[in-house]
């Protein structure tokens, strides 16, 4: 989604600017610009395409001052003139918006009929001329005259001819601010800022801020200072570098068995003492995801029927907050990587206003759904780059089974003994991760059978259901095959009739499963009709091997816990696939890594 | 000065422990062997390093990254077949304008060793040392200070000077080292005692540590001299009635259990679970995520992560690779031994048992002295082994 950075210091703001935004990159755009507070007038320098394109076209520029923005379209196409920032009529003031504008064909009727001209089809440009209108004295006075005449969601920063002061709001849209010596900066994500700065603040919905080189002050809605410490951040600008690694996705997978250790530490308090969850007198869950989270939940709702015996039900953020929401009161869990998805806090709020107790899994320290929610679970896979979820979607997997043990030990449902084993069972699991990822040059072979294709079916049972549906939303995700994931008993209500010899099928079939007969059953249906077959499944499954054209192995493991080495081996297949077609792979098009728009 | 580390090496004669890690990458006091050599060059203040990586290379690259935890700047050449060390060099070409330091990276080394070399003022010199059994090395002759011959593996006595493999290079070298890869030579010391009358090599004794595991036994050794170099500190929930004696470091989230008995030096990972009631002695290494259960005893041993040991067993200088999942009443004493490695018999005057990834074993399973199973291995209830068995063996 779109990025905001600011800047006002000492420094050359456009090297900041550009630098900041060179680590938004990963939210997804297809056009970026600056606006500059130079020494008599402002500059703006926008264009469409890669943020290269946007370097080579800058002037010369001396300004300490400045805002910048990586656009993601959501109103009106990717093009130069509708690139952020955006000036008003006299040229004065320069504004940059993440986020959507719901009225903004009202406003801007009314303000052309007052005169104002509009140079772009984007709801951000009538801010800039409410702005205009509202001017007096006081930028940030302005700024909330013109917030509240909008409706709809947004992180905005405008800058004025002449000042080093940069005003902000925001609502429902990420925004923080990084402290630094005499310069002070803005942007939509910490990662922009940890070249300068590890102390930042978080801005809260409905506040504005005031930041120049000195000092910053944030107002709540009521006009009121807030006084709010600084948060510390410990990840370090280096964190989000390739270090050797061809790709951040490579590099994210193989980040893999430490993010699952990372998780893992404490877990043992935590379900024993009940350090999440202390109490568990609820009598159904709901998990409301959306995308890889989704599927991540998925799978929670297995893992919750298992260990929990608790009767669990799943709903896609987007569709939750709008349902009629019959009168029950389940505990209400939220998954989302970033903390920021539009839909999932939707959701969360909706939750809450329907009286239930609400608990975020998410990888985002203070991110704004921490602050929405009763409880937090934390993932610690550390930050993650590439667009396509790997170690972010592995750890939310673990954190389901966690809960589902902490729930179903608490309520008396899973013995002393049955919830040591299943604790040993998921630190095994950082060693079966390894293993899957010490032999990625076989699943590299078997990529070759996917990568000539245009459309691959991937299938599972059970608890292996979700994991294909995760599977082919990767692959189809970099690699832009398209890839359809199915329950295999369902593959005869319909997609059997699209199969053949062009379609490859990646089937999961876990030995041991309850469900494995099934499995070898559907499997040679689908070899039946000529589909070449990928087998996933246990070292040494001869039976498998005859079905399949070719098979990826995974180490012997509890059928219950085989999602998480099957899912790295399907992201690993993701990756070589997408490499062989020489895709983009951490910047897929048209993709985002954290969706703040609903 | 910018240094260059030759990571890419497997070490076939480690095995199983290079199953699925290559030989920088063992843990010593649960840090891999490479961490110790860029301490020490970082100590130094050479902060420009250069890995050339290979076999296992993405285990290399997701622990150091871009060396920012270790306070160094790293980037990676990619040796893609290993055809030598001379070969392995020679990718960083044209990465190398000025004299550069050239380091093995699967011994542990000091900082002083690397401080030696860079007081000797010269050109191309060689860090030298002595060692008890010169026949396994390049084994070095000099007069007045000057290499005159270095003869790799030498089945007589020629002294037990040996090559460190560590070197100051001037960047001619290359120059020396594509001549004698052309003509077939694959070692860097091959290449240097091929044209070591044209070179003017300089010997430059060290009086820092330099230490080397060849053999699987020899990874003990190491890890009881690494505890010289590990700093102390101690984290983790420490139940009462626990004695820790000595140098003992317990890392985040790891559990000692009522009545256990640590006497250190000894490290334990994060996340681990130790007794109530067990007893750990020197020098004993524990990476993360291991439980070990009631009763049981560990005498100078390595245990790496994931692994669990029953209760009522004994390990005495063994070394247990990762996911290891051992039953009650497992005995390894440790003794002497004769052991196989490669199709050759060493005698070892004490060894323990050495155990590969993800081995499975019963109860009351008993190994003797220097046995070695590989990795992915069955071991039944009640069953007595010895001798070398290949990985993915299964005893009844």
């Amino acid at each position: 989604m779109c990025g905001i950075v600011g800047y006002s210091g000492h420094r050359h703001a456009s090297d900041v600017l550009m630098e900041g935004l060179k680590r938004l990159e990963y939210r997804g755009y297809d056009s970026a610009g600056l606006a500059m507070v130079e020494k008599d007038h402002l500059t703006l320098v926008k264009r469409q395409g890669e943020l290269d394109v946007l370097k080579h076209s800058l002037p010369r520029l001396e300004g300490h001052t400045g805002i910048g923005h990586t656009r993601w379209a959501t109103c009106g196409r990717p093009s130069d003139r509708n690139a952020h920032p955006f000036l008003s009529c006299d040229g004065k003031l320069a504004i940059v918006h993440n986020g959507i504008i719901e009225n903004y064909m009202a406003l801007r009727e009314g303000l052309e009929a007052k005169g104002h001209r509009f140079t772009s089809d984007t709801d951000t440009e009538v801010m800039v001329h409410l702005l205009e209108e509202h001017y007096e004295k006081d930028l940030r006075k302005a700024l909330v005259l013109t917030i509240q005449d909008i409706q709809g969601t947004y992180a905005i920063a405008a800058v004025r001819e002449g000042g080093k002061e940069i005003v902000a709001a925001r609502k429902e849209n990420p925004l923080v601010v990084g402290l630094g010596v005499k310069e002070n900066f803005l942007a939509s994500d910490v990662t922009a800022l940890l070249s300068y700065t590890s102390k930042v603040l978080y801005i809260m919905d409905g506040e504005t801020v005031s930041l120049t080189p000195s000092e910053v002050k944030i107002y709540d809605s009521e006009g009121t200072l807030v006084k709010r410490e600084p948060s510390m951040i410990t990840w370090s600008a280096e964190d989000a570098q390739k270090g050797g690694f061809e790709h951040f996705m490579l590099k994210e997978i193989f980040e893999e068995p430490n993010a699952i250790h990372n998780t893992l530490l404490g877990a043992q308090d935590m379900i024993e003492n009940g350090e999440v969850l202390p109490n568990t007198d609820f009598q159904s869950i709901k998990i409301v995801a959306c995308g890889s989270s989704y599927h991540a939940a998925m799978g929670g709702k297995y893992a919750m029927e298992e260990f929990a015996g608790v009767p669990t039900t799943l709903e896609l953020a987007s569709e939750y907050r709008y349902s009629p929401g019959a009168r029950e009161c389940p505990l209400v869990i939220l998954v989302t990587q970033s903390g920021e998805t539009a839909d999932t806090l939707a959701a969360a709020r909706e939750a809450k206003r329907r009286g239930c107790r609400t608990l975020a899994v998410t990888n985002v320290v203070g991110s704004t759904i921490t602050r929405e929610v009763d409880e937090v679970f934390y993932t610690r896979a550390g930050p993650e780059i590439g667009v396509a979820a790997t170690k972010t979607f592995l750890t939310q997997a673990l954190a389901m089974y966690l809960l589902a043990i902490r729930i179903g030990y608490a309520k008396g449902v899973l013995s002393y003994d049955s919830m040591r084993s299943a604790l040993s069972s998921l630190r095994q699991s950082s060693n079966m991760v390894q293993s899957v990822l010490n032999h990625v040059h076989d699943i590299e072979m078997a990529s070759r059978l996917i990568d000539p294709s245009e459309h691959c079916f991937f299938i599972g049972r059970n608890i292996n259901y979700p994991t294909v549906l995760e599977g082919a939303l990767k692959l189809k995700e970099i690699s832009y095959i398209h890839a359809e994931g199915f329950a295999a008993g369902e593959l005869k209500h319909g997609p059997l009739a699209l199969l053949d010899s062009t379609t490859p099928v990646i089937a999961v079939a876990i030995k041991g499963d309850h469900t494995y007969e099934k499995m070898l059953a559907n499997i040679s249906e689908v070899a039946a009709r000529d589909s070449p077959v990928l087998g996933v499944g246990i070292e040494g499954d001869t039976e498998l091997a005859r079905l399949c054209e070719k098979v990826i192995y995974i180490p012997k493991v509890h059928p219950l816990f085989s999602p998480i080495p099957v899912t790295v081996a399907l992201q690993v297949l993701s990756y070589y696939v997408a490499k062989r077609r020489g895709c983009s792979i951490d910047k897929p098009k048209n993709l985002a890594k954290s969706v703040t728009v609903e | 000065m910018k240094a260059v580390i030759l990571a890419a090496g497997e070490g076939t004669r480690l095995q199983p422990f290079t199953m699925s890690r290559p030989k920088v990458m063992i843990p010593i006091g649960n840090r891999p062997i490479l961490e110790y050599v860029i301490r020490a060059l970082a100590a130094n203040g050479i902060t420009d390093i250069v890995l050339v990586v290979g076999y296992m290379k993405e285990r290399i690259m997701s622990f150091f990254g871009n060396g920012s935890n270790f306070g160094v700047r790293i980037t990676y050449a990619i040796q893609e077949k290993q055809l030598g060390t001379a070969h392995a060099a020679l990718i960083v070409r044209d990465q190398i304008k000025d004299d550069f330091i050239l380091v093995a990276g699967d011994n542990i080394i000091d900082a002083q060793a690397i401080a030696d070399l860079l007081r000797h003022k010269g050109g191309l010199s060689m860090l030298v040392t002595d060692s008890e059994i010169p026949s396994k090395y390049g084994v070095v002759q000099t007069r007045e200070g000057r290499v005159v011959d270095i003869i790799e593996k030498p089945d007589k006595g020629m002294g037990n000077i040996i090559n460190t493999g560590i070197y100051h290079f001037p960047p001619e070298i290359f120059d020396y080292l594509e001549k004698g890869v052309m003509s077939g030579k694959a070692g860097i010391t091959h290449v240097m005692h091929s044209c070591i009358s044209k070179l003017h090599v300089e010997a430059v004794r060290s009086t820092g540590r330099w230490m080397d595991a060849v053999y699987p036994w020899d990874l003990i050794r190491l890890n009881e001299y690494a505890f010289n170099l590990a700093g102390q500190e101690t984290s983790g929930t420490i139940e009462s009635g626990v004695s820790l004696r000595g140098p003992v470091y317990i890392g985040a989230g790891t559990k000692i259990r009522a009545g256990s008995y640590i006497e250190g030096p000894a490290v334990i990972g994060e996340g681990c679970e130790i007794g109530p009631y067990a007893a750990i002695f020197p020098t004993t290494s524990i990476g993360n995520g291991v439980q070990v259960a009631p009763f049981t005893i560990i005498y100078n041993s390595m245990i790496m992560n994931n692994v669990s040991i029953g209760s009522h067993s004994h390990l005495s200088q063994a070394v247990i690779d990762d996911g290891c999942r051992i039953g009650t009443g497992f005995a390894a004493p440790s003794g002497p031994a004769q052991v196989r490695v490669e199709d050759e018999h060493f005698r070892v005057d004490k060894a323990g048992s050495m155990v590969g990834e993800f081995t499975v074993v019963g109860p009351k399973v008993v190994l003797s002295a220097g046995t070695v199973i590989g990795a992915n291995s069955r071991i039944g209830d009640g069953a007595k082994v010895s001798g070398t068995l290949e990985n993915r063996s299964i005893v009844i």
